[in-house]
């Protein structure tokens, strides 16, 4: 105790002395100060903006996911997420039509649902008003339970619709805001549409969903596919959703390629000409996005790091040099070496944590400006925080280290003679 | 405390410069007692600084002996250097050399900083410190706020504030006028009555004449050693003579 006590008394008179030393030489020399610490902020700014850009990502990803079904199927003749030289070897595949539907509803043991979906882009009217390039799905009741969604007012399609081939509709949340702008939601149940022309019944809207990789799932009008095919026609390769039970996607997968490429007549050495995608390939991909923008933050940031670090040394150096003589005097006085270094560490690493301070504050308003302007989100977690600040003060650490040991090596003779 | 506090033997200090070895201290022998008021004279060149950083515990010497409070400095690790420093030498220098940019109170309070004093009695002991140089009432001013007089009082209250063994004083006076000088060095008269040992280096013989005792020096050796008005009047003559 008695030995403990005035060692610990010094230490933490040091390290408040170096401390103080370091706000002072901030606040007395603001433009250095400044122009020292603005390769640490704008490092800091910069990592922290697009940290909290990534984690807003993420948590709109994870609600977005929300609207593919995880125990879904989409097989179409398409695979998801591919480039160029598949695309043309893809595009000259036999479409998916009512051949496959039939027999995935037929023969599937596994499938808890399997819903048809025809797409079709399509000028939609009623009375004045039009809206261009709507997705118009023609689906059946099934959709529902493969692709999650809700219905808002009246009913969604039902299998008389699709049976009888009806010119029902459902339309999605922002077509029937702005088909009905300035009528109560209820009612547009019941009211005519036109869809390329022809018309359509509305029996129902649907519950806004949002968007989704950049796709508006809320511009989209429901129909039935047996009407789409009968009045619209497709041209397009038509999607086949198959919903399972949790744990048996792996089972439905192998069940569905033993039934497509029957019913496709795919022979037995030939490579399906076909895919069973699933929300895991989203997953999939977007981790690989979001971790190529991490990557770049983490680049940026160690790049601008280095370079106020750099900034760091250069004023430590000159502080060290300006204040040598400071140095003699306090080393007559009985400073040892060690209180020297800790006493430059410590103001060096204040400066650049005051420098990620500010930093990290930029970067934050940057984040939340960029989701004020844009569509992204921007999610503030404290572990970013603390990573700006942590970040910034080891930087200070390190590169202040050699100036420190400069400051601490000097021999107080000659720094006490220094001119 | 029995033995004297400085005992200086045979105490030499080489540099080597271009090459060449130069002989700062060439054997120096002296010792102080505890009480003593010693001034050490000598042209720029004579070898003054040299001893002073070597008693000062800033230097090592390349041979001989020194012995601080009984004990040998020679050969003592840079952490002891500066251990012994805080606690047994008050310096105080020619231009002051005080932290610009600290109040008196919290330059006078440092030594015992680097002691691991508590902070309520580092305030005691050097608002004691500043009252006893005649400064009560400028304890918080800033070095820049002070007249070069009251700067060396800072700075002698500063060296005292640890009560060391010995206070070394390097031209105190030499950046001030003679009559902030004289002020100065009356108030060493007053430590050295109350009992302070003091050792003042300078190149003045008309300050050596005050002390009771001189040690002059030429050449890196002790030309000289006894009551200071008479060395002063050696190197008067010697001056006089060249």
């Amino acid at each position: 105790m008695s030995a403990l006590r005035p060692r610990l008394v010094r230490a933490t008179a040091e390290i408040a002395e170096g401390a103080r030393i370091a706000v002072f030489a901030l606040t007395g020399a603001r433009l250095r100060s400044f122009l020292t610490t603005l390769g640490i902020v704008i490092g800091v700014m910069t990592v922290i903006a697009i940290v909290a850009i990534i984690q807003g990502l993420d948590r709109s990803f994870e609600a977005q996911m929300a609207n593919l079904g995880a125990n879904t199927l989409y097989a179409n003749k398409w695979k998801w997420f591919t480039g160029a030289d598949e695309w043309w070897e893809m595009r000259n595949r036999k479409n998916f039509g009512l051949p496959e539907l039939h027999a995935v509803e037929a023969e599937s043991t596994l499938a808890t649902a399997v819903a048809p979906m025809a797409g079709q882009r399509a000028l939609v009217t009623r009375l004045d008003k039009e809206i261009e390039n709507v997705q118009v799905i023609g689906t059946s009741p099934r959709y529902l339970d493969t692709n999650g969604g809700s219905v808002a007012q009246g009913r969604f399609l039902s299998d008389p619709d699709v049976e009888l081939s009806r010119n029902s509709a459902v339309l999605g949340a922002d077509v029937a805001q702005r088909l009905f702008e300035g009528m109560r939601a209820e009612d547009a149940v019941g009211r005519k549409v036109m869809v390329r022309g022809i018309p359509f019944t509305v029996v129902g809207t649907m519950a806004r969903r949002g968007r989704m990789l950049g796709m508006d799932l809320d511009v989209n009008v429901l129909v039935p596919y047996t009407t789409l095919l009968r009045d619209l026609g497709s041209r397009r390769s038509m999607t086949i959703a198959v919903a399972t039970e949790p744990g048996k996607m792996s089972a439905l997968e192998d069940e569905l390629t033993g039934i497509l490429r029957r019913v496709r007549r795919v022979p037995p050495e030939k490579k399906d000409d076909f895919a069973l995608n699933r929300q895991d390939q989203v997953l999939k991909l977007y981790g690989q996005l979001t971790g190529a923008l991490y990557g770049v933050a983490v680049g940026v940031g160690l790049i601008t790091l280095v370079v106020g670090g750099i900034g760091i040394m250069n004023i430590m150096l000159v502080s060290v040099t300006e204040r040598t003589r400071e140095i003699g005097v306090r080393r007559a006085l009985g400073a040892r070496r060690r209180t020297i270094l800790l006493q430059f560490l410590v103001e060096s690493s204040v400066v650049a944590a005051l420098g990620g301070a500010v930093g990290t504050a930029l970067g934050l308003a940057v984040a939340q400006l960029v989701a004020l302007v844009t569509p992204l989100a921007a999610a503030v977690t404290p572990s970013a925080v603390a990573l700006g600040l942590g970040f910034s003060a080891g930087v200070g650490l390190l590169f202040g280290s050699w100036p420190a040991w400069r400051a601490a090596r000097l021999d107080p003779v000659e720094a006490l003679r220094y001119e | 405390m029995a033995g004297p506090l400085i005992e200086i033997e045979d105490l030499r200090r080489h540099y080597v410069v271009g090459g060449e070895v130069v002989h700062a201290l060439d054997g120096v022998s002296f010792s102080i007692q505890r009480g003593e008021w010693v001034a050490i004279v000598g042209q720029s060149g004579s070898g003054k600084s040299t001893l002073m950083n070597l008693v000062g515990c800033l230097d090592t010497p390349t041979s001989g002996t020194y012995r601080l409070a009984g004990a040998d400095v020679q050969g003592l690790h840079d952490d002891a250097l500066a251990d012994l420093r805080n606690r047994e030498i008050g310096f105080v220098f020619q231009t002051f050399q005080l932290l610009p940019r600290a109040s008196a109170l919290a330059n006078v309070e440092l030594p015992l900083v680097y002691r691991g004093v508590s902070r309520r009695e580092r305030r005691a002991r050097a608002e004691a410190a500043l009252v006893s140089v005649g400064l009560a009432n400028r304890m918080h001013h800033r070095p820049n706020e002070l007249s070069g007089g009251q700067r060396q009082r800072v700075a002698v209250a500063r060296a005292l504030v640890g009560e060391p063994s010995l206070l070394l004083a390097d031209e105190p006076t030499g950046n001030l006028d003679s009559a902030t000088g004289e002020e100065i060095m009356r108030l060493f008269d007053d430590l050295h009555r109350r009992g302070h040992t003091l050792l003042l280096v300078t190149h003045e013989p008309r300050l050596a004449a005050r002390c009771p005792r001189a040690i002059r020096l030429s050449d890196g050796r002790v030309v000289g050693d006894g009551p200071g008005a008479e060395i002063a009047a050696l190197g008067a003559a010697r001056t006089a003579r060249a």
